[in-house]
């Protein structure tokens, strides 16, 4: 009888006592104030970590293929033709908030007591809110690909056209202007998530202040304190297969800018995980036996490139600027320079963006050391090739080279221009600099061109991992940005360039994906090879450090019901 | 007196809308608008024109004048650009009681240690004392607090573990009346002194050299040497007859110095993480946030303005002799 009340006593014991365990809090700086928590308007990193964890997309994006993966959507179909995208949502998907009197999540209630679930309809108002030109959303391009996007958000179409419809209160239908296979990428964009209505008509601007916010995703806003603090708590009531594996309950986020200042507290343990320690203290790191062990280097979906204004003479002639670019010592200035870890390039896009062909010894061999080639070599080449451009030695040859005021930057331009010094002595080249706006502003295709430099300094990072937000987004000469100012009439490889536009073009269009892989490779050779557009550099790294106790995974955007923590480690210090 | 005041009171509105229109004309001078990039990229055209039209820039330029002017009156100065869900009043209410806590302190810890540096530094002149004093001084004048910040930092919360490495120890959403820390708190002091002491150092160098400058001139004067020689003491003879006349040039950058040190240092802000209004002043600009940048450089305006009639009228609590008619 005793024995049989304390197994009773013990299994309610056991069964209890997660209760009153304490919660796996994470401590996270955030790098930064987010600017917004609005899905319509996050434009940032910072912003789009926290708009994440708190918003479901239809799909989400594989952490290793970046391929589209069932979120809100069970499963999607294409019409035969590519134009129309259908997505059949679950329907055990609910919106929450924080009841600060209560101290805990609640579900969102309507005006008759019930549920709210995430339909069809949240997610066709989402996408009719970012392009509503009132709600000033600087990301709306992205859903251009919609039928009747870009007049509605022009404001010379009414946003009832645009083509995104509820079919029932768990489908919604896409129909686009054209093929796009990326658009699955462009499905699991922020932009394009449902949003509450109801909380947006009445709280405005502020609905995403943490007393008004109304999400769906595995996390919910308790407190922010702008510029200082945030705290997200679990959200309870996410059906199991939508949690990412994770075991933390909540997250105590700051915002500290200073690097320095972060990695003093990830060493007192202040910080559980930390996204870029100080540059200085790199070399300190890797020495280290403890600290080495923490550090993780990951590649991000970021290329730092010098840009050739190929209008402007002497760069007009591409063998002038094949000659610059094989000059440049990639590998020196990622080890000497910069020293984070980053990847010498040989193209635009990096290894995680769809259709990339980065690394391929096919393209710009020199540039990675590939393909029998040394630095050596190509100096040697380079030379060649300017001489018989009518620079023998660069003799007669002034180069502009123009980059924004950072100490970084100017570091990598010394560098690079001591490099050209060497190889061309007879050569002059010039560092300029400006503040940032109004560099960019300088560098944009409509300055004339005696005020644009030679050269330009450029990062690009993606918007949605497929080539066609790098290759075509930004350097097509019809479509995209063209910083470079590429035309077809070029008189040197208008050809290629011709070329190059119809490539991008179409690999957007369709959608095979082998199909689509193909055009790009065709179109980054031709880039870098033939037109030399632009001169990559290197490929962003993610220095990321973990405490022994946190494990992380990788999405590009952190999913932090994906991490975890070991208390018992953690509370060992 | 009474007068007086009045008639500089009056004079500060031309003068603060004088600032307000040249600060107008010259945040939009600068080339770029504040919704033409974002980080490296361009805005396409039709969304910059639909931001634009958002907040009134589509307008001419007179008319966008007079509304900021109207608007700022009525302390309205809109919502910030660069964090739409807030308004500039917003941030404003909630950073500067922050940088002014911070600022208050910084300040006291630069008269404490300034003050009795240079006076200590004028007695013992040409002696050890005085060129230790001076040369600490030049120290502190020449280490910018980006280094002084860390250094500290690095020894107090990482060596020795006293204090917390960063941060503000107030509850920011719990201020009395809006403004003032809970005094009692020790969360509050621990988490103060580091930043406060760094941001005091770079001032109490400046102090300590204008004190010993001033003071100097003032202990040759004829009625010091009465003093000596009617027999007073000589620690009574400096501190009460030399050290209050020699402070009027203390005074003088003190005004302009208090205003500075209250609206943020960006440095110290940004090294301790200290959520004050120091780095509105640079980011404003960057970002090209119109309403902050008028707001910031308002706010700075008032404080200089009223800091300036603070110290013109102390001057006639220094020297009794100074009368305002």
């Amino acid at each position: 009888m005793r024995l049989s009340k304390l197994a009773v006593l013990a299994v309610v014991g056991l069964m209890i006592w997660p209760a009153f365990a304490a919660p796996v809090i994470l401590n996270r700086n955030l790098g930064t104030e987010p600017p917004t928590a609005d899905p319509a308007l996050g434009e940032d990193t910072t912003s789009i970590e926290i708009i994440e964890q708190m918003f479901l997309g239809l799909v989400d994006m594989d952490e290793i293929t970046m391929a589209p993966i069932p979120e809100l959507a069970a499963r999607w179909e294409v019409s035969a033709d590519g134009l129309t995208w259908t997505f059949f949502m679950r329907s055990d998907v609910f919106w929450v908030k924080y009841d600060a009197k209560a101290g805990q999540v609640v579900y969102d209630l309507d005006e008759k007591g019930q549920k709210r679930p995430v339909t069809a309809h949240d997610v066709v108002y989402g996408v009719k809110r970012t392009l509503d030109p009132d709600t000033g959303s600087n990301y709306a391009y992205v859903l251009y690909i919609i039928e009747g996007a870009l007049e509605a958000n022009e404001g010379t179409g009414s946003l009832d056209a645009v083509g995104v419809k509820a079919l029932d209160a768990y489908t919604v239908r896409f129909t686009l202007i054209a093929p796009a296979g990326y658009f699955g990428q462009i499905a699991s964009m922020w932009v394009a998530r449902p949003q509450p209505q109801w909380a947006i008509a009445k709280h405005g601007d502020a609905w995403i202040e943490p007393e008004n916010i109304v999400t769906n995703g595995s996390y919910v806003m308790k407190t922010w304190v702008h510029n200082d603090n945030l705290v997200f708590v679990r959200n309870p009531y996410i059906p199991a297969a939508l949690w990412g594996g994770g075991n933390i309950d909540e997250v105590h986020c700051v915002t500290i800018v200073e690097d320095s200042t972060e990695f003093a507290m990830y060493l007192n343990n202040e910080l559980d995980t930390l996204d870029g320690p100080p540059l200085p203290e790199m070399d300190r790191i890797k020495a280290d036996p403890v600290l080495s062990k923490q550090l993780n280097i990951r590649p991000q979906p970021c290329t730092y490139y010098y840009g050739f204004v190929t209008t402007k003479p002497p760069m007009d002639n591409p063998d002038v600027r094949k000659a610059l670019s094989m000059t440049i010592d990639r590998k020196t200035i990622v080890e000497q320079v910069t020293k984070g870890g980053q990847i010498p390039a040989n193209t635009f896009a990096g290894g995680t963006i769809f259709g990339n062909a980065a690394l391929s010894p096919e393209i710009a061999p020199w540039a990675i050391d590939a393909a029998g080639w040394d630095y050596d070599k190509a100096v040697t080449e380079a030379q060649r090739l300017l001489a018989g451009a009518g620079y023998p030695d660069g003799a007669g040859l002034e180069i502009i080279l123009m980059h924004n005021v950072s100490e970084g930057h100017a570091r990598i331009a010394q560098a690079i221009q001591a490099m050209w010094t060497k190889a061309f002595p007879k050569a002059r080249f010039i560092i300029e600099t400006q503040e940032w706006g109004t560099y960019l502003k300088t560098i944009t295709k409509e300055t004339p061109i005696e005020n644009v430099p030679h050269v330009y300094r450029l990062g690009w990072c993606q918007d949605y991992p497929d080539q066609n937000n790098w290759v075509h987004e930004v350097l097509n000469p019809t479509l995209g940005e063209n910083k470079p100012r590429l035309s077809a009439d070029d008189p040197y490889v208008g050809a290629a360039i011709a070329r190059f536009d119809e490539l991008t073009t179409q690999a957007g269009r369709l959608s095979d994906p082998v199909e689509r892989a193909k055009l790009y490779f065709e179109a980054e050779k031709l880039l870098i090879d033939e037109i030399v557009a632009i001169a990559p550099i290197y490929y962003y790294s993610y220095n990321i450090m973990n405490k022994p106790w946190m494990t992380r995974k990788w999405h590009d955007t952190p999913h932090w019901d994906t991490w975890s923590i070991d208390m018992e480690l953690k509370a060992k210090g | 007196m009474i007068q007086y005041l009045v008639r500089r009171l009056l004079w500060a509105i031309p003068v603060l809308l004088a600032i307000m229109v040249v600060t107008f004309f010259l945040a939009r001078a600068i080339p770029g608008g504040p919704f033409d990039f974002r980080g490296d990229k361009q805005i396409p055209e039709t969304i910059r024109k639909n931001l634009e039209r958002k907040y009134g820039l589509d307008l001419p330029l007179h008319q966008q004048l007079g509304r900021w002017i109207w608007d700022a009156i009525r302390f309205d100065f809109g919502p910030s650009y660069a964090s739409r869900s807030q308004t500039v009043t917003d941030i404003l209410k909630r950073t500067f009681p922050i940088s002014f806590q911070l600022g208050v302190l910084a300040l006291l810890f630069a008269l404490c240690i300034g003050i009795p540096m240079g006076t200590i530094a004028a007695v013992k002149q040409n002696t050890i004392v005085d060129y230790g004093a001076t040369f600490a001084a030049i120290l502190g004048v020449s280490m910018p607090t980006m280094v002084t910040g860390p250094l500290l930092m690095w020894v107090f919360a990482l060596i020795l573990g006293w204090l917390p490495a960063a941060r503000w120890g107030t509850d920011y959403t719990q201020l009395y009346l809006g403004f003032f820390p809970n005094l009692l708190s020790g969360k509050f002091w621990l988490h103060a002194i580091l930043p406060s002491l760094t941001l005091g150092l770079a001032y109490s160098a400046s102090i300590a050299r204008l004190t010993r400058a001033s003071l100097l001139q003032v202990i040759r004067e004829d009625y010091i040497r009465t003093a000596y020689a009617k027999g007073l003491p000589g620690r009574r003879t400096v501190i009460l007859h030399g050290l209050r006349n020699s402070l009027i040039p203390v005074a003088t950058v003190l005004g302009p110095m208090f205003a500075g040190i209250v609206t943020g240092s960006m440095i110290v802000e940004q090294i301790f993480g200290i959520a004050g209004m120091g780095k509105y002043f640079v980011t404003s600009v960057t970002n090209r946030d119109y309403p902050m940048i008028m707001g910031a450089v308002l706010l700075y305006s008032v404080l200089l303005v009223g800091a300036n009639l603070l110290v013109d009228v102390s001057y006639a609590w220094l020297d009794p002799r100074i009368r305002y008619d």
